[in-house]
């Protein structure tokens, strides 16, 4: 509690705290904030750019808002295709009413949603894909499996880590040489060629996300390695202390004087290396959907997302494709402030700001 | 003091806020589109090249407009660049381009018509089953030494029948289990002795011919020698060529260099010797998105465009130093192909569950799906507008393009109509089942990777899921499909592209016999030892075989125009679309002729620079 409220001192990791309540929130609620299910798609408006909302009508009065329908021309000689606003017709936008069906959590069935349009109206807040789907909705369902997977590796890597340090750590001698060559020989596996040789050998009738889910936890399970070389060393320097010659004396077990007595003497660091770590999985997820490792379509996630924005052409002319990268950026760079700032709370003496 | 800051801040922001919100609905001015550019590039081709005899020496003597000499040209290549400079061993298509540039065939294709014209042979004539080469008299390889009669037989005898490096070219010369006879008749004339008339042979003579003087003691070292001869690491000036240009220097990932040939056999209507290029440079880019970077850096002279940057290459076009040239549709062709595969494998189990070969067996499925397809909007969406929808199996630049398949739009009821016959409903929660009370629900796979085929596979599941089908959409990586495709087969249905010859449809002969190493729809893993090729599957391998007998291209047109027929009718294979190919040329490259067959740098020799 003490740590929370020193967390909210700080400026920066206040201003990162709110932005990361505030995303995981609308991640929570993603089914009722987003006006499209991830799925929906409207094959006439692939690249269609973000819909404009008007409050003033073009007789200069204060209307409610509304937008309109874009419409999808070819011109064969330019080669180009255009989209164009249809004045016809204006379409009210509404709040908490009625939209397309979906299931809140996973069972409730609902129909509200925060922001429709009327029937017929398409509001794409942030754009479409190329294949006409609308972005700002698909943001919010990707988001779910982005910014979860990295607490997903945490909980395979930091148990098994800490353990593994703390033992060879305690026992020393043999048993540490042993544990620590073995550690480095994981430490030493490439991991991205055992992720190329992955996904051609994994079974192919799993779904991307099970998939995904399988090589975010083979990574962690090479990548505890490196955790628990810092573990043993502060096990090393923490088992000479007197708290622990008292514990060995009043005959407690080895293993309850590992996780009793010396692991909490960690905690500072764990937590900083946990909340460090988060980001790291974050992009590492937008890396493997680039490669075509991660999340396949028609599923979506921030990373793959952003591969749409691949080619330069659509940097140009289509910039709303890249709102996931900036969104990739804000996370990873709050989760950093706040390590950052834990980092400062828990062991002041290192204080580098 | 701080306060006040924190509160105008908070304002400011608020106040920003409150601007997005107001928004004044001003419609936009019309801009009129003045701008009118041709769609199709018209241009006239030159006349076709001569032979001409000057002091003993046949040249061929080219009948495009003169041109000054000297300057260089620069093209792209992608990739890891080319693996070897050797024809015969080579089996990736850059290190195919690169020999090509250096080595001539003795025939070659017209760009026009599609048909074989000579190119270091004079003529030919066709005797009964035999051919008879007449080769051009003087002419010489780069190094002085003349080309006779004996290059021709060691390449054909020695290098190619012999199975040296890549065997694709001797696989496709088997005519009934035999290899032509080649028989020497003077030195400037071969005759190649067929077992029965074989029409695609005459194009399989297009082959590189090798040196014998340089070759043949590398071939006497035995076949593995040979996979190294030749190779990149090879110094450039070792290579004795017969090309228009021979290598100058090859920097793996670099640039690959030519130099002209002084002894090239080609003459322009001045008798002056080609080629007017003194140098034609290969880049070698990484990617398409590095390649256009470098083509506006005025890097490369010559670029394939693709998709949105058709249309921003278009605007910028009349104030450029480029052309844009649009040379119609790619020989590529995307398509989904069902596995109709009813048989066990070694294991005793299905390949493809019985309920789906059911399913898949049923023509009626298959026009089902067919007519749920939404090529227009694949065209519009994926393709940037810059395809067209294809039905055939020949891609639409080919010159025996069924052209009486005038294919048909989405339909979503006619599919429903289909399905109805066959005893398909759909239940209450709108899901299709089958007559069997089945749902019908199955995998749809692609290689991950590529946006193209995925975003392809997305419309695909939503066009079938409107039928009421389960999709399961699967980009896979691309050799774990391959090996699924050739070998497991444990496959529904698979979103593809092959890559045909607009000239010879005899070459998709792996693809539609019923023996075939690629018969994708209903792949036989070894010859069974019982028949069971379904009926269409019959004809077809009864078509290909009279059409390669038949040499009169009338006849011949006329029974592919059949097969094309068969496979609309019976759709084992559902095309979607082919894309078109649009190449901007830096305007300084003179004598350029796009072709639909041959692409845009086939008459290298020919292309000058006009400064």
């Amino acid at each position: 509690m003490n740590l929370l409220k020193q967390l909210i001192k700080d400026k920066f990791s206040l201003i990162a705290l709110i932005i990361l309540v505030l995303i995981y929130t609308a991640l929570l609620f993603a089914d009722f904030i987003a006006p499209y299910t991830k799925d929906f798609s409207d094959r006439e408006l692939s690249y269609v750019p973000p819909s404009p909302i008007f409050t003033i009508t073009s007789d200069g009065k204060l209307s409610r808002p509304y937008t309109y329908n874009y419409k999808r021309e070819f011109d064969p000689n330019l080669m180009e295709t255009t989209y164009k606003l249809d004045r016809s017709h204006k379409y009210y936008i509404k709040f908490l009413s009625k939209g397309m069906p979906y299931k809140a959590f996973g069972i409730i069935p609902m129909k509200r949603h925060l922001i429709t349009v009327e029937n017929e109206g398409r509001l794409y807040l942030l754009g479409g894909d190329i294949n006409g789907r609308d972005v700002f909705s698909r943001l919010l369902f990707g988001g779910r499996i982005s910014m979860t997977i990295g607490f997903l590796a945490l909980f395979v890597l930091f148990p098994i880590g800490l353990l593994y340090g703390g033992i060879s750590g305690y026992f020393g001698g043999k048993v540490d040489i042993l544990m620590m060559r073995f550690a480095e020989a994981v430490m030493s596996i490439p991991s991205f060629y055992l992720l190329i040789i992955l996904a051609a050998i994994l079974p192919p009738n799993m779904t991307s996300i099970q998939r995904f889910i399988l090589i975010v936890i083979i990574l962690a399970l090479i990548g505890w390695a490196g955790f628990a070389r810092v573990v043993r060393g502060m096990v090393l320097s923490i088992k000479t202390q007197e708290f622990v010659e008292s514990a060995k004396a009043i005959g407690l077990s080895d293993i309850k004087i590992i996780l009793k007595h010396i692991l909490p003497q960690t905690t500072s660091y764990v937590i900083v290396a946990m909340t460090l770590s988060v980001p790291g999985y974050i992009l590492s997820e937008s890396g493997l959907s680039f490669l075509g490792l991660g999340i396949q379509q028609p599923d979506a996630s921030w990373g793959n997302m952003l591969k749409e924005a691949q080619e330069y052409t659509n940097i140009l002319y289509r910039p709303w494709l890249l709102t996931p990268g900036f969104l990739i950026f804000v996370a990873v760079l709050s989760f950093n402030l706040i390590g950052d700032t834990i980092r400062d709370i828990l062991d002041p003496k290192s204080k580098v700001r | 003091m701080k306060r006040v800051i924190y509160i105008s801040l908070i304002l400011l922001v608020f106040l920003l806020f409150l601007k997005a919100c107001i928004r004044k609905d001003v419609p936009e001015q019309e801009t009129a589109n003045n701008q009118n550019l041709n769609q199709k590039t018209e241009f006239e081709f030159p006349q076709k090249a001569k032979t001409v005899t000057i002091n003993g020496t046949d040249y061929l003597q080219s009948q495009a407009p003169t041109g000054k000499f000297g300057g260089e040209v620069i093209l792209s290549i992608f990739g890891e660049g080319p693996k070897t400079f050797n024809p015969f061993t080579s089996k990736d298509a850059t290190s195919s381009q690169m020999a090509g540039m250096m080595f001539d065939g003795l025939f070659t294709t017209d760009a026009k018509t599609g048909e074989v014209i000579p190119k270091l042979a004079k003529k030919y004539e066709l005797k009964g089953n035999d051919y008879y080469i007449y080769l051009r008299k003087g002419i010489q390889w780069s190094d002085g030494n003349p080309i006779t009669a004996d290059d021709v037989i060691f390449t054909w005898k020695n290098i190619i029948f012999a199975g040296l490096g890549n065997t694709s070219l001797r696989d496709s010369c088997i005519i009934d289990g035999k290899l032509p006879l080649i028989t020497k008749i003077d030195d400037y004339t071969v005759k190649f002795s067929l077992p029965r008339p074989f029409a695609p042979f005459l194009r399989q003579l297009s082959a590189e011919v090798a040196p014998k003087h340089i070759f043949e003691p590398a071939v006497k070292q035995g076949a593995k020698y040979f996979d190294g001869f030749y190779s990149t690491t090879t110094p450039p000036e070792k290579f004795v060529t017969s090309g228009a240009f021979k290598l100058k220097e090859y920097k793996p990932a670099q640039r690959v260099v030519f130099v002209r040939n002084p002894n090239y056999y080609e003459i322009n209507t001045k008798n002056e010797k080609l080629p007017y290029l003194n140098k034609v440079v290969y880049l070698i880019v990484g990617d398409a998105n590095n390649e256009i970077l470098k083509f506006e850096a005025k890097e490369i002279d010559v670029i394939s465009l693709k998709g949105s940057n058709v249309a921003r290459y278009k605007q910028k076009e009349p104030n450029a130093d480029y052309k844009i040239y649009n040379i119609g549709p790619d020989t590529g062709t995307m398509f989904i192909v069902l596995n109709l595969n009813n048989r066990k494998n070694s294991e005793g189990k299905y390949y493809v569950q019985p309920e789906k070969q059911f399913w898949f067996k049923d023509k009626n499925f298959r026009y089902a799906i067919d007519y749920a397809i939404d090529r227009d909007n694949m065209v519009q969406n994926i393709a940037n507008g810059l395809a067209e929808p294809l039905f055939t199996a020949e891609s639409l630049n080919s010159i025996f393009l069924n052209k009486n398949i005038k294919g048909h739009k989405r339909d979503i009821d006619i599919s429903r109509e289909y399905l109805k016959q066959s005893g398909f409903s759909t239940n209450k929660n709108g899901k299709l089942i089958d007559k069997y009370g089945n749902n019908v629900e199955f995998d749809l796979y692609t290689n991950a990777g590529n946006i193209e085929r995925e975003s392809l596979g997305v419309m695909i599941k939503q066009d079938l899921e409107d039928l009421g089908m389960k999709i399961n959409f699967k980009p896979i990586e691309f050799n774990t499909l391959v090996n699924k495709m050739v070998n497991t087969l444990d496959w529904d249905m698979i979103l593809m592209g092959l890559t045909g010859s607009p000239l010879e449809p005899h070459n998709g002969k792996n693809v539609w016999n019923s023996y075939g190493s690629l018969h994708l729809f209903n792949q036989r893993l070894e010859k069974l030892s019982y028949d069971d090729r379904l009926d269409f599957e019959k004809q077809l391998d009864e078509i290909y075989d009279k059409a390669s007998l038949e040499t009169d291209f009338k006849a011949r047109k006329a029974l592919y125009d059949k097969y094309q027929q068969i496979i609309y009718d019976e759709k084992p294979i559902i095309y979607l679309y082919s894309p078109t190919r649009i190449i901007a040329v830096r305007k300084k490259l003179k004598n350029i002729y796009p072709s639909t067959l041959n692409g845009i740098m086939y008459n290298i020799e020919e292309i000058y620079l006009d400064k």
